[in-house]
């Protein structure tokens, strides 16, 4: 059983606007992510990853489609779904007048944590988001960075089997992204199943079992990232010249100080490049493409 | 059956919230009701109403009044923070029925009227010439009742009210005339032509005429109409309230 399948999911939001033309969100989206893996999910700004996050969240409903959370139907079973789910979203939500213990108190409450359960399970998640010294201390007074970590605390409260990241790390300091990509392979070694999106792509790079690319409501690409890589590494020579402004081969780009050129045949290429470029050719590579690289492929309109 | 954990949950967060912030929740309706019954005390003149003194009459029309616009406004402005601040995303996500999301702030929305009533009274009840409560079950029951039900409106208002202004619309046009339209500082018998009738139709009327019978033992109109009437209005108001939390919690 997967522990996420979206089958053919579309979205359209009607504008208030009149006159104004629908926007199509998500149009027959489907992946799947599999129990205990960290699943990106990766698109420009406008892509649809809220929407999907939201439909997966069972905040807004599809317009069709399908979604189940290790086998519960979102649409049908809403409630039953939701327990499984932990979600985080990008903005900090929380009680303002409230204590960090207060709101993750209520929080579990409102997830079923019986009451005799709630604050061992307080303390523990605390503990592990280093905030046990602010337990008392109100939710509004925190920095931005123990918001953050009071935002993942509220989403593990009651110990769901999908944590759904929003954004987990955008706006935070190297040391707390790094403690949560920490916390967050943690979890995935305790058998948590992980969805999140991100902006940085080297964070998906670092974390993420299988990716999944959206663009314009639709799945451009999904799959292992190692392979996803090794397929686009087949087709890349990247270069450097001395004098960048000559003639060019037709199809290289320019990234950065490099340049790329889509190879066929690793050893002929090479020998073209040479020969073109001859002495103003500063180095030459043939590597693995960065999820960068293939991002921007892929997303390039 | 259900796990009602998450209902029981949401009702105490709403309790908790409200006291955190007690001088507004209730200290506030407290005062403006001691500042009515300054007034009223002066101008009453030791005039009465049925042969029950003016006071007396005035001083429950007055605490239902209190009791009223604590539980209306409760659920109504708390959702609107909520929508304002980010935390209606926590009713989202988290698996509270809509149905008990819509009960949880009236329910919590009754306790917060009860406490500002029994504040209220003690506050006051020294100065009032009042010598029991005629009717105490009864008094009990329909204040439950009449929390509930102006919590279920708030709920209603709050979930549609997407600001501040929406809903101080709804405070002044729809409640403040629902409440001074029906009886609570005049008896409705005083009324001409027609609107005795008319009042009969405002929950309002019959909300300020139980709690008036229960304790005083006058009563406008039939309590036992009164009763029917209000648990009708809260059995009715259920279905809108339902409706419209469902469709904010989950957008189509």
């Amino acid at each position: 059983m997967d522990a996420l399948s979206v089958s053919h999911v579309s979205k359209t939001y009607r504008q208030k606007k009149k006159g104004a033309v629908p926007l199509q969100a998500l149009d027959d989206v489907s992946l799947t992510v599999k129990p205990g893996e960290i699943h990106g999910l990766l698109g420009p700004n406008g892509a649809g990853k809220s929407t999907l996050i939201s439909l997966i969240a069972g905040i807004i409903r599809a317009d069709q489609g399908k979604i189940e959370v290790f086998g519960v139907d979102v649409e049908k079973e809403t409630e039953k779904a939701k327990v499984l789910e932990g979600i985080v979203p990008q903005e900090g939500v929380y009680e303002m007048a409230f204590t960090v213990r207060e709101v993750l108190y209520y929080f579990s409450g409102m997830y079923g944590v019986p009451i005799a359960e709630r604050n061992p399970r307080i303390d523990k998640a605390l503990e592990d988001l280093a905030l046990s010294d602010k337990a008392d201390e109100r939710a509004r007074g925190l920095s931005g960075g123990m918001k953050r970590r009071l935002m993942i605390a509220k989403a593990l409260i009651h110990k769901p089997k999908l944590l759904i990241l929003d954004e987990p790390t955008a706006g935070v300091d190297v040391a707390l992204r790094q403690k949560i990509w920490e916390l967050v392979r943690r979890l995935r070694d305790e058998g948590t199943t992980i969805l999140f999106t991100t902006h940085y792509l080297e964070e998906a790079e670092q974390l993420c079992d299988r990716i999944t690319l959206i663009n314009h409501g639709r799945i451009i690409k999904e799959g292992n990232l190692k392979e996803i890589q090794k397929e686009f590494s087949k087709n890349v020579i990247s270069f450097e010249l001395f004098d960048r402004n000559v003639p060019h081969l037709p199809n290289v780009t320019p990234e950065g100080s490099e340049f790329h050129y889509p190879m066929k045949e690793l050893e002929a290429d090479m020998q073209a490049i040479a020969s073109h470029y001859n002495g103003n050719l500063k180095s030459v590579r043939s590597e693995a493409a960065s999820l960068e690289q293939i991002f921007l492929t892929l997303t390039k309109d | 059956m259900q796990n009602l954990t998450p209902v029981f949950a949401l009702v105490a967060r709403e309790v908790k919230r409200f006291q955190k912030i007690w001088l507004d929740t209730v200290v506030s309706p407290i005062m403006s009701m001691i500042l009515f019954l300054a007034v009223f005390g002066v101008v009453s003149g030791g005039r009465d109403v049925a042969g029950i003194p003016y006071l007396a009459f005035v001083y429950m029309g007055l605490l239902t009044m209190t009791m009223v616009n604590a539980s209306f406004s409760n659920p109504a402005f708390a959702l609107v923070i909520a929508k304002n601040v980010g935390t209606f995303m926590d009713l989202q996500i988290t698996p509270v029925p809509p149905w008990g999301v819509g009960l949880a702030y009236a329910f919590a929305a009754s306790i917060r009227g009860i406490i500002t009533l029994l504040i209220a009274l003690l506050a006051t009840v020294w100065f009032i010439p009042i010598s029991g409560v005629a009717n105490p079950l009864l008094l009990i029951v329909s204040v439950v009742l009449i929390g509930v039900a102006f919590g279920m409106l708030g709920v209603i208002f709050g979930m549609y009210a997407k600001n501040f202004e929406a809903l101080t619309f709804v405070m002044t046009f729809i409640i403040q005339p629902m409440i001074f339209l029906a009886g609570t500082f005049y008896s409705i018998k005083q009324l001409p032509g027609i609107w005795p009738t008319v009042s009969l139709f405002n929950p309002m009327h019959h909300a300020v005429n139980l709690v008036r019978y229960s304790v005083t033992g006058y009563a406008d109109s039939a309590p036992m109409v009164s009763l029917a009437v209000m648990a009708v209005f809260a059995v009715a108001i259920f279905i809108p309230m339902q409706w419209i939390t469902t469709r904010n919690l989950k957008a189509s």
